[in-house]
C-alpha cells in the first residue's frame, strides 16, 4: 500500500506541505503501519467520493488534505475539507498525519525523534 | 453568518459610541473639535451608504438609541481537552481571574485586545458591530496545527510541537481570525482568488494593528510580521508572513519558502489555496504597509481608518479584485481627509505594488463594467 498526503489551508500557504508527501509504510513501526492499513480499510477509502466535507459559510483558514492511496493496482484520491467529523475518516486522517509527521521528524537532521 | 440587510451598520453611522463618550468625557476644545470633525466625516459617509444601500431611510432614523450604545465585552473560553467535540468545558468567563492554563489566558487576552482595538479605534461594538459575545475554544484536537474561524467562533490548536507552537501565542493571529468575522459581516468577500486574498489581507492588516496597538508601536517601529513566535526552533523562519517584505518570512526544508509576492508582476495564478488567498494577500498587505509608513505615526490612526472605512463601503462586492478595492481605499481616503497626503499615500502605495488607480472623477465612480477583473469567476476552488 502506498499513501500520499498533501496539505493546504491553515494559517498560511506552505509550499513544502502542499507538495504531495509519500508515507512509507515500511519505515513505520509495524503496529503503526498495521493501524494505518486498518484505517484505510475501515474508512472504505476506495468507495469515498472525490471530496469529503464542505467549509462552513464564512469560515476561513480551514485546512484541507488530499489523500491518495495505491493498492493492488488501484489508485484513488480524496480531498478532505475540515472539519471532518465522521469518526472513521477522522481516524484515517489522524493516522496519516501522525505517520507523516513521525517520518518528517526522523528525516530532519539534528532533530531528536 | 451572512445578513442580507445592513441596517445594523447605521447604529454606528448615527454616532460612533467612542465619539459620544469622547465628547462627554473630554472638555478640551481641541478634542471637541476633533470629535466634531469625525462626526462630519461620518455624516458624509452615512449619506453615501444610504445612497447605495438597500436600507430604507426610516431604518436609519428610527434607531436613535444607538447613541447610548455601551461597549459589551463578553468573553468565554472553552477547553476542548484535546478533543474535537464542541462545546467542551467553559473554563473562564468575562471578568474571572486568570487560570493556570497559558492557552486560556492568551485566548482571553487576545479576544480582549481585539475587541478593545475595534471599539477604541473604530467605535465598533464586537465582531458584528452589535455586541456579539466572543467565544474561543482552546486545546482543539491532538497536535492540531491550526487556528481558524468557523463562521461564528474561534478555534485554537496546541500545535504539533515540531513545526508550530500553540496558536494562541500570537495576539495578531487571534485578531486575524476575529477579523475574518468582521469581514464576513461587512463584505462579505468570497474566500477565493483576489477577493479571498483581500479577505486574508484585511485579517493581516487588523491582526498587525491589534499587535501594534498592544505594543504602542508606531509604523516605523513595528516589524509588520504576522505570526511571529508561532514556529518552533526547528523551523528556519521568523513568522508566517511579512507585510513589509512579502516572501521573506520563512525558508525551511519542510515548510518550503514563503511564497508571497509583493507586486502584481509576481502575482501567483494557482488552483491551490483557494486560488492563492494566503499567497497573493502579500500584495495588498504591502500596499497597506506602504500607506502606513508613508503617513508615519500610529498605523491605526489614518491608514487603519482608511482601510476600515473601505471594507464597510457599500461598493464592496463579494468577488471584487485588487483594483476595485484600491479604488475604494482611494475614495475612503478622499472622504475622510480630502485630497491631501493621505489620498496621495494610498495612490502611491498601490502604484508601488503594480496597481494603478485612475484619478477619481467627480462623484462616485461607477464600478459596473469599469474595471477588468480577472477574478470574477464565481464559486469555490475546483478540486486540485
Ligand atoms: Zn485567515
Amino acid at each position: 500500500m502506498r499513501i500520499e498526503i498533501k496539505r493546504e489551508g491553515g494559517p498560511a500557504y506552505f509550499p513544502g506541505l502542499a507538495r504531495p508527501r509519500a508515507v512509507d509504510l515500511t519505515s513505520l513501526p509495524p503496529e503503526q503501519a498495521e493501524a494505518l492499513r486498518h484505517s484505510v480499510q475501515a474508512a472504505r477509502f476506495f468507495e469515498l467520493p472525490p471530496v469529503v466535507g464542505t467549509p462552513a459559510p464564512g469560515a476561513a483558514d480551514a485546512r484541507r488534505f488530499t489523500l491518495t492511496v495505491e493498492e493492488e493496482g488501484r489508485r484513488h484520491t480524496v480531498q478532505f475539507i475540515e472539519p471532518v467529523e465522521e469518526p472513521r475518516l477522522h481516524d484515517l486522517l489522524e493516522q496519516v498525519t501522525k505517520a507523516e509527521r513521525a517520518q518528517r521528524r526522523g528525516a530532519r537532521p539534528g532533530t531528536p525523534g | 453568518m451572512f445578513h442580507p440587510t445592513r441596517h445594523r451598520h447605521s447604529i454606528h453611522c448615527i454616532l460612533p459610541p467612542y465619539l459620544a463618550r469622547s465628547i462627554a468625557q473630554n472638555g478640551s476644545s481641541e478634542q471637541r473639535e476633533r470629535a466634531l470633525r469625525t462626526l462630519s466625516t461620518d455624516s458624509t459617509f452615512r449619506a453615501l451608504r444610504l445612497a447605495g444601500s438597500r436600507t430604507t431611510p426610516s431604518t436609519l432614523v428610527t434607531r436613535p438609541r444607538a447613541m447610548m450604545v455601551e461597549s459589551a465585552l463578553h468573553r468565554t473560553i472553552y477547553d476542548l481537552r484535546n478533543s474535537e467535540a464542541f462545546p467542551g468545558t467553559p473554563v473562564r468567563f468575562e471578568g474571572q481571574a486568570a487560570t493556570e492554563d497559558i492557552a486560556v489566558t492568551e485566548a482571553y487576552d487576545g479576544l480582549g485586545d481585539t475587541f478593545n482595538f475595534f471599539w477604541e479605534i473604530f467605535g465598533r461594538n464586537s465582531i458584528d458591530g452589535d455586541g456579539m459575545p466572543l467565544q474561543a475554544f482552546v486545546h482543539y484536537g491532538k497536535n492540531y496545527d491550526n487556528a481558524f474561524w468557523d463562521g461564528r467562533r474561534m478555534v485554537f490548536g496546541d500545535g504539533d510541537g515540531d513545526l508550530f507552537n500553540r496558536f494562541t501565542i500570537c495576539p495578531d493571529i487571534i485578531a486575524h481570525e476575529l477579523a475574518h468575522g468582521v469581514t464576513e459581516d461587512e463584505g462579505p468577500l468570497w474566500y477565493f482568488r483576489q477577493a479571498g486574498a483581500l479577505n486574508e489581507s484585511m485579517s493581516d492588516v487588523f491582526g498587525s494593528l491589534v499587535r501594534q496597538m498592544k505594543l504602542q508601536q508606531k509604523a516605523d517601529a513595528a516589524d509588520w510580521l504576522i505570526g511571529k513566535g508561532l514556529f518552533t526552533g526547528n523551523v528556519e523562519g521568523v513568522a508566517l508572513r511579512s507585510m513589509k517584505n512579502p516572501g521573506t518570512a520563512f525558508d525551511d526544508d519542510v515548510l518550503g519558502k514563503d511564497p508571497q509576492p509583493g507586486h502584481m508582476k509576481d502575482y501567483v495564478r494557482t488552483w491551490e489555496d483557494n486560488g492563492g488567498v494566503h499567497i497573493n494577500s502579500g500584495i495588498p498587505n504591502r500596499a497597506f504597509y506602504l500607506v502606513a509608513s508613508q503617513l508615519g505615526g500610529y498605523a491605526w490612526e489614518r491608514a487603519g481608518r482608511i482601510w476600515y472605512d473601505a471594507i464597510r463601503d457599500s461598493h464592496i462586492k463579494p468577488d471584487m479584485g485588487f483594483l476595485d478595492f484600491a479604488r475604494i481605499t482611494m475614495m475612503s481616503a478622499m472622504r475622510l481627509y480630502g485630497a491631501g497626503e493621505e489620498a496621495d499615500a494610498v495612490r502611491d502605495a498601490w502604484e508601488q505594488v503594480g496597481i494603478r488607480v485612475p484619478k477619481p472623477g467627480i462623484g462616485i465612480p461607477s464600478f459596473v463594467g469599469a474595471v477588468t477583473r480577472p477574478s470574477t469567476q464565481a464559486g469555490r476552488a475546483p478540486r486540485a
